[in-house]
């Protein structure tokens, strides 16, 4: 009997972090806020779905003309690279990327990073990568400011921008759409 | 072969170890050596080999890195939840030298590691004893036990709340981040003031990730070993600054292997069992008996509470 008990509760114990582990990173469910900081000239945004998971953003309202095709892409972070962690867990970001793999934003919605309040918190960080390119490097030092002393959520707030932008445009962009390589940054 | 990229991006298909150690490299052989140079200065019980010890730990792990054991570290514990392995070596190897270094010989972190410890350690040797209050011991054997109250409450506090930001109230090792709140850095002054008249204040009554590397400590292996002598010689008892000796045992929540103590046991002029011995082998034992009893000059200490 108490062997009984220990298998149920072993099996269940395995069956309940196999489902924690298979759904999304909790994310904030309402992001719509940010849309528009990310894509100022849109005028509607598709529902939240694909392969990958991403909104579409459209300069023409698809319900007025159903051929306009999108303007750029809106995604998390946490649904491309779910792995990449910075010192205390995800960071969880909202990028904005246009049809020619040029990102227009970052936003840092949640994190809970011990230093976040003065490496990846403050806007500025963010606001960098704006007119990044998907081929640039996204080194810390090199074409993302270093923060002192902060260097473990940095690095991996700029990794997790690189390496999930470059798995949406490989999904949802061609190479020929994104054939200039960006300017890189001092 | 696998077909060209049509991408391009810069990233390498295959990561080699080349790959992820390059830019990690300078990290970590500056870590190693800091690591080293704290235990030659441990094992050979050099006085001025800490003091430079602590000057590194101050400006590299403490102004350059901020590379100090947090509250933060154990609520990751509590959450199962670490930086990514190949990316943070030297904050990897930083942790494991913390916790093998506790179970292989106590709070030596704390000693000498702790960037923290090092500048109010330094503080007091600088300031000498002009200003410093002495706790009587009965309140400092008290107050000792704050740190392990503080420890369970911030830690119920976060299993609760899961604000993980409460370490800003609870320790200071935010200072050599450089950012902080006017009431963080009002928090900090009164700290250091107040650590001016008691010495290593916050280490020994305050700090809970010392009260953790105290608790882990009770796995240590190389102990300190004590003489027969030392179960009523009270020389070491007088001389620990942490207050980490009562009679012949040795406290291991306290002790942090500042080895004053055992600087004193190996001094032939001053602890009382070479003094004994020195008289026995001179032939003017207290009970008179030249040859009664020889004792051996190089006679492993016995640890009296193994």
């Amino acid at each position: 009997m108490k062997k009984l008990v220990m298998a149920v509760l072993l099996l269940s114990s395995v069956a309940l972090v196999t489902v924690v582990a298979q759904q999304r990173i909790f994310t904030n469910p309402r992001p719509e806020g940010h849309f528009k900081t990310l894509f100022p000239n849109a005028v509607a945004f598709s529902s939240f779905g694909g392969t990958p998971l991403h909104w579409k953003a459209y300069g023409v309202d698809p319900k007025t003309n159903p051929n306009a095709a999108p303007i750029g892409v809106i995604f998390w972070t946490t649904d491309m690279v779910p792995n990449e962690v910075g010192y205390h867990g995800p960071i969880h970001m909202l990028v904005g990327m246009d049809m020619t793999g040029i990102l227009t934003g970052v936003i840092v919605d949640y994190d809970s990073e011990p230093y976040g309040y003065f490496s990846v918190d403050p806007p500025k960080f963010g606001a960098q990568f704006k007119g990044k390119s998907v081929r640039d490097q996204f080194r810390v030092g090199v074409d993302v400011d270093g923060v002192s002393r902060a260097s473990i959520s940095i690095t991996s707030a700029a990794r997790a921008i690189r390496d999930s932008a470059r798995i949406v445009a490989r999904a949802l962009l061609t190479p020929e759409m994104v054939k200039t390589p960006g300017p890189i940054q001092p | 072969m696998q077909p060209a990229d049509p991408w391009g991006f810069d990233e390498a298909t295959v990561e080699t170890w080349a790959d992820i150690l390059g830019p990690q490299y300078l990290d970590l052989a500056l870590l190693a050596a800091f690591i080293i140079l704290a235990l030659v200065g441990f094992k050979r019980k050099s006085v001025a080999l800490k003091y430079v010890t602590f000057a590194a730990s101050i400006g590299y792990m403490g102004f350059v890195k901020s590379d100090l054991i947090s509250i933060t570290n154990i609520f990751s514990v509590l959450d199962w939840n670490f930086p990514v392995f190949k990316f943070n070596l030297a904050w990897y190897l930083f942790v494991a030298f913390t916790v093998v270094s506790t179970v292989l010989w106590g709070r030596l972190y704390c000693g000498r590691i702790c960037a923290y410890g090092a500048l109010t350690q330094s503080l007091d040797a600088l300031l000498g004893d002009r200003l410093r209050v002495n706790v009587p011991k009965a309140i400092e054997k008290r107050a000792s036990y704050i740190k392990f109250g503080l420890l369970a409450s911030v830690l119920t506090y976060y299993l609760v709340t899961h604000d993980l930001l409460i370490y800003q109230f609870v320790e200071p090792f935010w200072m050599f981040g450089l950012n902080g709140t006017t009431a963080m850095w009002i928090g900090l002054g009164v700290l250091i003031v107040a650590t001016v008249f008691v010495r290593n204040l916050y280490c020994r009554f305050l700090c809970p990730v010392g009260a953790t590397l105290g608790l882990m400590s009770y796995l240590t292996v190389f102990k300190i070993k004590r003489w027969h002598e030392c179960s009523h010689c009270r020389i070491c008892q007088k001389t620990c600054q942490w207050g980490a000796i009562e009679g012949p045992k040795i406290l291991v929540t306290e002790c942090v292997r500042c080895d004053d103590c055992e600087r004193l046991y190996a001094d032939t002029t001053k602890c009382p069992h070479h003094i004994i011995i020195a008289r026995h082998a001179a032939g003017g034992g207290r009970h008179g008996h030249p040859h009664a009893h020889p004792a051996p000059l190089h006679r492993r200490p016995e640890p009296l509470n193994p």
